[in-house]
This record gives structure tokens, sequence and C-alpha cells, in this order.
């Protein structure tokens, strides 16, 4: 996960407080709804230019903060290199 | 000489059929009376029992019929068009079953269906004050205590709660501070302080005695079903489709039931002689109302079949199909009904004693939109929507 990705997430999980996000972080449990998983998955967009496919958008996904990330870089994979 | 004990194979349709006729037989003489008392039918309930339907979804290993969702959805559909209150009742029973078959550990897992299978009739409690019908979150927390978990819940509606042998109960995770984190736990009835209050005057679903409780005391900590906060998996992949699916069968069969006794009184040699069965503005009518059921019975078909391979129902498509079902079974069921009483008049539209029983089944189903409410599933349907650019369709 890089720092970008991790500033993204921390806005949205409000029972983060201070502590450190890391690859296993339950985002539902760290207080991920459904309205704000939209607004993270825009943020997302406009940060990475990915758009994540209807397919990929399930619970697993969104479990933790590393299935999320690992969706965004497969994205980013299939988008390819930013210019 | 020794008795050879057939091994027991899964209800056929015939037997079903068979099974579900005679709980029907055994709630038609008491509609109209527990309509007018408000009281839970418990004629139709002690033969869910005898007939071994409460275990419809029951493996036969233990005890149960080994039934499927087609079947739990046509025996649903079945017992709607006589009683919604039952089917109600009935269905909700079943999607607590099929929760317990897919997620409780042993050793709860195997005492819980072979009691579901010799009859025992489970409630679902889920409601709770203050946070509007959520589903997915929960206040009261459930209290770990060396080996037991100690649970203090109060729920305003839950459907036969004085008749439940046992509860599947929401609260928070011992564990979690979030409250989403939300664990189901089961608590059977001699194990906890059941406290009734309130009255049940509804509008409709009148005999499903939805009363409010208050339940108090210690279980096991292996009563958990599935892990600690689990009960978002649970929800998704069992309780919310089962709930939608089971309710359209239910109110499917009732508007079913309504069309079908007002055709019968049509039909009959007083109706041909009172009603010009020529009438274009009573064959659009009717014409109307069958195709709602029509549409109704094509879309329940349909989610069923994308619900029965039990694989990830979590994504945007899936929960669109789920949510869309329950929101246009809810609205068309009732706008049968509606044309139904319009079709046939005040006489056998309006009043009570009429045989088509019209009035009774639009009070009922008056709470279809209202049960996990329509407006909520509409803006769980909007982020859905934004999500799905492409609209991908299920």
């Amino acid at each position: 996960m890089d720092d970008t990705f991790v500033e993204l997430l921390r806005p949205r999980l409000k029972f983060a407080a201070d502590r450190p996000i890391a690859a296993d972080t339950g985002l539902r449990e760290w207080g991920l709804d459904s309205m704000q998983a939209i607004e993270l998955l825009f943020d997302i967009e406009d940060a990475y230019g990915v758009t994540l496919p209807e397919d990929e958008l399930t619970d697993r996904t969104f479990a933790t903060a590393g299935s999320l990330w690992n969706a965004v870089s497969r994205g980013a994979r299939a988008v390819g290199p930013a210019a | 000489m020794s008795t050879a004990v057939a091994p027991a194979r899964p209800v056929d349709a015939a037997g079903l059929r068979r099974l579900v006729d005679r709980v029907a037989a055994a709630a038609e003489p008491h509609v109209a009376r527990t309509d007018r008392e408000a009281a839970f039918p418990v004629e139709a309930l002690a033969e869910l029992r005898s007939t071994g339907l409460l275990g419809l979804l029951v493996p036969t290993p233990y005890g149960g019929l080994g039934g499927t969702l087609p079947d739990l959805l046509a025996a649903a559909e079945r017992l709607g068009r006589t009683d919604l209150s039952v089917a109600m009742i009935f269905a909700m029973h079943c999607q607590q079953v099929a929760a317990v078959v897919r997620y409780a550990d042993e050793p709860l897992r195997s005492d819980l269906l072979r009691r579901v299978g010799d009859g025992a009739y489970l409630a679902s409690v889920t409601t709770e004050a203050g946070k509007g019908g959520h589903l997915l979150s929960a206040e009261a927390a459930l209290r770990a205590d060396g080996g037991a978990l100690v649970l203090d819940r109060f729920a305003p509606i839950v459907t036969g709660g004085r008749y439940a042998d046992g509860f599947l109960v929401t609260m928070r995770s011992p564990h979690d501070p979030a409250d989403s984190a939300v664990s189901l736990v089961f608590a059977g009835r001699d194990q906890v302080d059941v406290t009734e209050s309130g009255d049940w005057q509804p509008l409709g679903m009148r005999a499903s005695h939805s009363v409010a409780l208050r339940l108090a005391g210690r279980v096991p900590a292996h009563q958990v079903v599935g892990p600690h906060g689990a009960f978002r998996e649970i929800s998704v992949s069992v309780f919310a489709p089962l709930a939608h699916l089971g309710w359209a069968a239910c109110w499917l069969g009732t508007a079913c039931g309504a069309l079908s006794r007002v055709l019968r009184l049509l039909r009959s040699p007083a109706g041909r002689a009172r009603t010009d069965l020529g009438s274009e503005l009573l064959l659009s009518r009717l014409s109307r109302a069958r195709q709602r059921v029509d549409t109704v019975h094509a879309l329940l078909r349909h989610a069923a079949t994308v619900v029965e391979p039990g694989g990830d129902l979590s994504g945007p498509r899936t929960q669109l199909l789920l949510n869309g079902l329950k929101i246009t079974a809810a609205e068309q069921c009732l706008a049968a009904v509606e044309d139904l009483v319009d079709a046939v008049g005040l006489r056998h539209g309006y009043l009570r004693d009429s045989p088509t029983r019209l009035e009774l089944a639009l009070r009922d189903l008056r709470s279809a939109a209202l049960n996990y409410h329509n407006d909520r599933l509409h803006l769980a349907d909007g982020r859905l929507a934004l999500l799905d650019p492409e609209v991908h369709l299920a």
C-alpha cells in the first residue's frame, strides 16, 4: 500500500483515530459504511485513474485495506503506468 | 428379526404439496378469527410442527425434510394464498434455519437442527429501538463472562415471540466497539427470561402477533452462530436473500389467492348472472392484476436461480436484483389487490365478510413496503447504481 492510498482511507474510517492503517485493517470494523465506500472509490478513481470493475465490488474486496489495495493495483496494471 | 429403516430421502414436490395443503387446511377455518382477534395462528403452527415443515430446510440426517430454496418458495407461496401471517411466520422461521445450516458450528449445529427437525419454532430478533430497522447494526452488546455470553436485549417487534422455542438474536459482538460488528446468537426459551410488553393492534398482519420482547439471560459461549461479528456475512449470504425471496413468495401467494377467489366468484353461476363478464373495464382490471402477479413470479424465479448456487451475492448487480425483487413484489402484489377491489366494487372488494377476502389481503399487503422499508432499499439501490456505471444485469 502506498502513502496516498492510506491517506485516502483514513478520513473514511471513523474508528481509525491515530492508529496505523495496515494491510490487515478491517475496513467495516474500522467504520467504512456504504456511502463512505462510494466516496472512497471516487477518491481512488481521481488519484489513480482506476475504475474498479463491478464484479470486483464485493464484500471480499472491501474486507481489509490490503484486499482493496490489491484490487486497485490490479486495476492500475490493467490501465498501464501513468504517462 | 430386525426392522430395516429406509434412509430418509428429501421431500419431493408432490409430498411437499400434500404437507403444505394440510397446513393451509388447518389455517383456513381460523383466518377470520385470528385476524379479528390479532391472535397467533396456533392451529397452523401445530400443523407446521406435526407435518415436519418447520424442518423443511433441515438436512435429512438431522430429521428434517431436506428441502431446497425452490421448495421453501413454493410452500411460502401456497401458504400465502390462505393466510399471509402464517406464510410469513413459516418463511421467517426457515430463514433462521438456513442460517443455522450454513453457519452454526458443532455442537450447536447438530443440536439445533435436530430440535428444529423435531418441530421447534425459531423466532428472529433483529429489530432494535433506535436503529430504524438497520439490519446490519446493533446497539445492545453481548458480554463475555467466562464460558458464557450474557445478553439483555429489547426488541420492539418479534413475530411469534410468545410461541417460539428459541430465538436467533443479533447483538453487538463482545469483542468489538463498532456497531457494525454484529454477532448472531441462539437463545433457547428455557435459557432466558422472556418478557412481553405492549399490545399488538396493527392494520394488517394481525395474526403474526409481532409483539415487543425483552430477552435476558446467559447462554453458553458456543451458542454464537458463526464467528463473533460475522452477522454481516450471514446476512449477505443467507438472511437478506432469504428474507427478500421468502417475503416475495408470501406476498405473491396472497395476491394469487385474492385473484383466484375473485375469478371463482365471477365465474360462479351467481357471479355470471350478476356481472357482465364482457365489460372491458372489468377485463382490463383482471388483466392488470394477472400481469402484476406474473411479473413478480418471473422476477422471483429468476432471483432464486441467481441465489441458489450459493456464490458471492455481495456484488452490486446481485444486491440490486434482490432489493428490486423485494420492492417490486411489495408494490405489485398490493397493486394487484387494489385492481381487484376496483374490479369487483364495494360489496366484494371492501366488505370484511366477502368470500374474496380482498379487504384482509389489502390490509396485510399494505405492510409489505414497510417490512424493511422500500425507501431504505431505494437508498441502498441508488448507492449501488452509482457503483456500476456500465449497468451490469444479474
